[in-house]
């Protein structure tokens, strides 16, 4: 047990958020019959796949201690690509994986190379680059369009009991990361950068390249995070990605990572995807509507921030 | 003593920030008279009269929102709520008000009470700019919908409609409205205690500190002022269109955050005038305006804004390192 506790970084807030998972997942079995049914189970993890890829990204980029804001417009301008490549056989699926991979990585060495070498605020940045892609995405088309393999569509509609293909995808991806954060030099380097960045530098860190890195990282998280949407829709929507560079945020936050960097990690921000998705599902069984769940979500960032506040302190 | 002080560089001193300044002014002003003479050139119907006075007044709303954007992002703030606090504002207000004058001070009061929410969740419960305001952004637009059942309904009187598109002496109303505040927030912000501390805040908050100012109730006005001038915006916006929606304003606080940095205002804090910003705003609504009036694509309005967003704090970097 203590080697799982050392292994995973366990945390007492993750300890909170666990309960948090269990008092809803308990008050869900109230509330509905069809709450703890394997398919309705499995359907919440179908839609957290995408958001728990991005939010995976977005840990990483906020623990070195900046933001990734270009999802919104990464994502759909990636989805287009890919659906517009990905044909219907092996071939083309898999030129179109290379492409998408390759695209994603670019717009992260752009993001990270204006960051790190023009020293522009990775908010403003990605904020650019987000505009930017959003834009050429519609100028590509204003329509969803193209197509994916039948059986790569199969493949993220598949599942292996209750546990969808795509959620097997993401527990092995916060493994890997979870992995090279805690195991590798380039994870310490993460941290060290996050943590004092001028401290990194003086330490004689190759802070620029880190940064350059990590944003590629993210951005090739969020072409694997494209592909699945499009495998999910079956077409190219040129509006994907909107909302998802403000969404990717919340459940980092909710999961103990704070924004000014160098503290938190990825078992936080998993515990935080699933416990925003289960709560989301149990409202909808509720009837609540939306604009409710919104006030809830609110409410939510600023309770998780005013936690972790005096924590950060400490 | 003195060789150690001499031998230090010297801190720029107050003649120079202003020269440094008036030269990105300047730039601000040949860059929107460059892009100006160029569309000219390329379309007889730019320099109109009538087109000169739709980018204006279509700038105002922005105008408004700008002002508070950057007096937020002076005090190393941050405010993503700006186009929530429009929306919820008009809704609000137009809704369950009749009387032009109640709908303004009621606005104004509901954007200063927000603005004051964001302000304490920043100032006193330490909680970061980003997150506080999208929490609040989030929120807003929650109480927004239910309040209307998703769908806002009302009509806007008749004196509201004329304060946003009417004219007196051929000048748009809601540019006048402006031009009074533009004047007043430079004045505030270049030639009272307030202001000064603003950007000694931005620049150094132990410094302010230090100097006995009240450094929250600093950052807590800021938001209020931000709150304040989303609320004026968010009126003029609907009184504009015509229309109560329940997403007016959406996309101003990316926008204004733009017209911000393009104007000179640093997210490190202490820096931005009026000026600056208002050009920018021009230039961004100016820039929107000349897609469409060349006959471009309307979504190159979004690549022509990210990519002025990078250009223009690339430049200003350059020019803060020099």
């Amino acid at each position: 047990m203590s080697m799982l506790v050392r292994a995973t970084r366990a945390q007492p807030v993750h300890l909170v958020v666990v309960a948090l998972i269990a008092a809803v997942f308990v008050f869900g079995m109230t509330v509905s019959d069809r709450f703890a049914t394997p398919l309705n189970l499995a359907n919440v993890q179908d839609q957290m796949v995408a958001l728990a890829i991005v939010a995976l990204a977005q840990t990483v980029v906020i623990l070195s201690g900046g933001i990734d804001l270009s999802f919104a417009g990464a994502l759909s301008f990636l989805c287009v690509v890919f659906a517009s490549l990905a044909g219907d056989t092996t071939g083309t699926l898999l030129l179109a994986m290379a492409v998408v991979a390759g695209a994603g990585i670019l717009i992260g060495v752009i993001n990270g190379g204006i960051t790190a070498y023009v020293g522009i605020h990775p908010l403003i940045t990605t904020l650019g680059t987000s505009t930017i892609l959003a834009g050429v995405a519609l100028l590509l088309t204003r329509q969803p369009t193209g197509s994916v393999p039948l059986f790569f569509e199969d493949f993220t509609y598949g599942r292996l009991g209750v546990l969808p293909y795509g959620m097997i995808f993401v527990i092995a991806l916060y493994l890997l990361i979870g992995f090279m954060l805690w195991r590798t030099t380039f994870g310490t380097r993460i941290f060290a950068v996050g943590d004092n960045e001028a401290a990194a530098a003086v330490s004689g860190l190759p802070v620029k390249q880190t940064k350059i890195a990590i944003y590629a990282l993210s951005g090739l998280l969020c072409a694997v995070a494209a592909m699945y949407m499009t495998g999910r829709f079956s077409v190219g929507d040129p509006r994907a990605g909107v909302g998802f560079d403000l969404r990717s945020i919340t459940p980092v936050i909710v999961g103990g990572t704070l924004l000014a960097g160098g503290k938190g990690g990825v078992l936080g921000t998993a515990l935080a995807v699933v416990l925003l998705a289960l709560l989301a599902n149990v409202l909808n069984f509720m009837n609540v509507s939306s604009f409710y769940q919104w006030i809830a979500e609110g409410v939510i960032i600023i309770a998780a921030v005013s936690f972790f506040a005096g924590k950060g302190k400490s | 003593m003195t060789a150690t002080a001499t031998n230090a560089p010297t801190k720029p001193n107050r003649n120079t920030v202003r020269a440094t300044q008036k030269r990105e002014l300047l730039l601000l002003l040949g860059f929107l008279l460059v892009i100006w003479a160029v569309t000219t050139a390329l379309s007889p119907r730019f320099l109109t009269p009538a087109n000169l006075k739709d980018i204006l007044i279509q700038a105002a709303p922005l105008g408004f929102v700008v002002i508070g954007q950057m007096i937020v992002i002076i005090v190393r703030g941050l405010d993503l709520s700006v186009a929530s606090i429009m929306a919820t504002v008009a809704v609000i207000s137009t809704t369950t008000i009749d009387s032009t004058p109640v709908i303004f001070a009621v606005g104004l009061m509901l954007g200063a009470g927000i603005g004051a929410i964001n302000g304490y969740l920043v100032a006193y419960r330490r909680v970061t700019p980003f997150l506080a305001t999208l929490a609040t952004m989030i929120v807003l637009q929650g109480i927004r919908f239910a309040y209307t059942k998703g769908a806002p309904g009302g009509t806007l009187p008749e004196t509201f409609r004329w304060l946003a598109t009417g004219d007196i002496l051929g000048i748009p109303v809601a540019l006048i409205a402006l031009t009074v505040v533009a004047f007043a927030m430079h004045w505030v912000l270049e030639r009272t205690i307030f202001g000064r501390r603003l950007k000694l805040y931005g620049d150094s908050p132990a410094a302010a500190y230090m100097t006995g100012a009240p450094t929250r109730l600093l950052v807590v006005m800021a938001f209020v002022i931000s709150g304040v001038m989303a609320a004026i915006a968010g009126l003029f916006l609907v009184g504009y269109v015509g229309i109560v929606d329940n997403w007016t304003g959406r996309g101003y606080e990316l926008d204004s955050i733009a017209a911000a940095v393009i104007g000179g205002a640093a997210l490190s804090g202490g820096k931005g005038s009026v000026p600056g910003v208002l050009l920018a705003a021009l230039i961004l609504v100016s820039l929107f305006n000349i897609v469409v009036i060349i006959g471009l694509s309307i979504e190159l309005q979004l690549v022509i804004k990210g990519t002025l967003i990078i250009l223009a704090a690339a430049v200003y970097m350059k020019r803060s390192q020099n």
